[in-house]
């Protein structure tokens, strides 16, 4: 198991597999909110669902309405369980706010070195860590 | 970041759940750009309409207007659906009026001026130079970086809301005075920018807008005396294909009387990018996405026309019959209509067959119900309401100048160039 000091976004503790990009994400256009679906073409992540996963990208992009968007996936259920990023931006940390989820950011070492997808990832957004247990 | 005692109050609760919820949303943004403290906002715009809520933004808002929770400063709304005073005849859908309802109830119960425009500007909510504010709307905040010299970041909805909620946003980009210098300079002194209409300086925009991207432009060589129609056009289609806050037009933006200025002492002036002719003819093919002649509908108003523009299409619709098989709309605000009607201008365009409709914008707004209604082919002159049209609810776009979209109206096909 690998543990990665991390700065926290909002507060809380989720645990699950990570879905890794190494693409920017916008949820308004990018993000089905129906399914939690990227639809974004020539995204590293098209075709596949963010629903439970914890999401592992590198920042947020594009249009400042995607809060909206990434809430209506919340409360349909198909939103990410916790999200990592290399550096927050604006849209996803308030995304993670207003749905409640634990973000964390800024992490000692790379996310995108450190992650791969399938592997098993603890967000302790109240401490301020990470736990990669590998696939 | 730093909180005042009154701020942290706030933040553990003590003056409300809703103003707790916002200083939530304002500290974690605020953490992401390592802002230092909060400051004090004298505007805010907010944006989204059904659309971008869909139904559980509007359950967002609800949740949010409980307990009473209001706004504690001067806030408007951008456009909604549709024209609640034509309601009937334009044959909106219940589904869609219940959802503008709703949206309405809470807009005044949270305490926001329900404007329902994109010019806010023009109707009441004119920030100072120098002012902090939060206008949650990619062209607006633009022109008021720009034009204004106010200080917006392009923040969304969520933020915006939080900010007129709490009184204050987290000091970063363009609040700060370091960060509102150019960092790129465009020269535009190729072009024979006098024999340019407002549709070319959007084409310019637009072909200008990808090569910018999120950085701060100082255009060079723009005549001084430019028309506000042309600014605007210019502004409002750089945020379509480009993301930057703020642009500085030498000689006009307040805060660079000259290139020198624009940039700050430590850099030299020589230009980074130049626009051609041949840049703008291109862009024109871009931002047109139509294959059919046949124009369904032709729409004006993105942003929503001023009571200048109206008058300009009047004047183009004299004596004149939108064809049978077209639509032929202007989308512009309540106080503009209310003019057009004072000045006749209402009586002569309906009399044209030409609609004018208030409370809603050309780019996204009506899409969603023109489309079911069987609207595919639309004319606009607007190069962000083709853009938006397209992508979003994949009409067919032809984009041109005023002239071109009236002439459009009256043959019932593309009179443009393809």
């Amino acid at each position: 198991m690998i543990r990665l000091k991390a700065r926290p976004v909002t507060r809380g503790l989720a645990e699950g597999e990570a879905l890794v990009s190494r693409m920017a994400i916008s949820f308004t256009g990018g993000m089905d909110p129906e399914s939690g679906i990227i639809r974004e073409p020539g995204h590293d992540l098209f075709g596949q669902s963010v629903a439970g996963k914890i999401l592992v990208f590198p920042t947020g992009k594009g249009s400042t309405t995607g809060s909206w968007q990434y809430y209506a996936a919340f409360k349909r259920g198909v939103a990410p369980k916790g999200i990592i990023n290399e550096k927050a931006e604006g849209v996803v940390a308030v995304s993670a706010i207003i749905t409640g989820t634990p973000m964390v950011h800024g992490l000692e070492k790379s996310p995108l070195d450190h992650i791969k997808t399938g592997d098993f990832v603890r967000i302790d957004a109240d401490k301020g860590f990470v736990e990669i247990i590998k696939s | 970041m730093e909180l005042t005692p009154q701020q942290k109050d706030m933040s553990a609760g003590k003056q409300g759940d809703g103003i707790q919820k916002a200083m939530d949303i304002l500290t974690a943004y605020g953490q992401c750009y390592d802002a230092e403290r909060l400051i004090p906002v004298t505007s805010v715009h907010i944006a989204g309409n059904f659309p971008v809520l869909l139904d559980e933004g509007i359950d967002w808002l609800e949740d949010l207007a409980k307990g009473g929770t209001r706004v504690r400063v001067f806030t408007t709304k951008n456009p909604e659906m549709y024209d609640p005073l034509q309601a009937d005849e334009m044959k909106i859908p219940m589904r869609f009026r219940q959802r503008q309802g709703r949206i309405h109830e809470v807009l005044i119960k949270l305490g926001i001026i329900p404007t329902y425009t994109c010019h806010h500007y023009l109707v009441g909510n004119v920030p100072r130079f120098g002012d902090h504010i939060a206008w949650a709307s990619s062209g607006s905040q633009v022109f008021a970086n720009s034009v204004i010299g106010a200080r917006s970041n392009r923040d969304g909805d969520h933020v915006a809301l939080a900010a007129a909620i709490a009184g204050v946003i987290p000091e970063w980009g363009l609040h700060l005075q370091k960060n509102r210098r150019a960092d790129l300079v465009v020269d535009v002194g190729e072009l024979d920018l006098e024999s340019y209409g407002p549709e070319d300086f959007k084409a310019l925009g637009w072909s200008l807008g990808k090569k910018i991207g999120a950085r701060i432009p100082v255009f060079i060589n723009l005549p001084p005396d430019l028309h506000i129609e042309k600014i605007k056009g210019l502004l409002y289609t750089l945020t379509v294909t480009g993301a930057m806050g703020m642009v500085h037009l030498a000689g006009i933006t307040p805060e660079a009387p000259d290139l020198k200025t624009a940039l700050g002492k430590n850099r030299a002036c020589l230009p980074d990018l130049s626009a051609l002719p041949e840049d703008v003819d291109k862009a024109y093919g871009e931002i047109s996405s139509g294959k059919t002649a046949k124009v369904d509908l032709v729409i004006f108003g993105c942003p929503q026309c001023s009571i200048q523009e109206v008058q300009e299409i009047a004047g183009l619709m004299e004596g004149k019959q939108v064809h049978a098989d077209t639509q032929f709309w202007i989308c512009t605000s309540a106080w503009v209509k209310l003019l057009c009607d004072r000045m006749g201008l209402l009586k002569a365009l309906t009399g044209s067959g030409v609609r004018v409709v208030s409370d809603v914008g050309a780019a996204d707004g009506p899409h969603l119900y023109l489309k079911e209604q069987g609207v595919r082919v639309i004319a606009v002159n607007s190069a962000r309401a083709s853009y938006y049209a397209h992508t979003l609810f994949g009409m067919e776009t032809w984009f041109g100048s005023t002239r071109e979209c009236v002439l459009s109206a009256i043959s019932g096909k593309w009179e443009g160039r393809k």
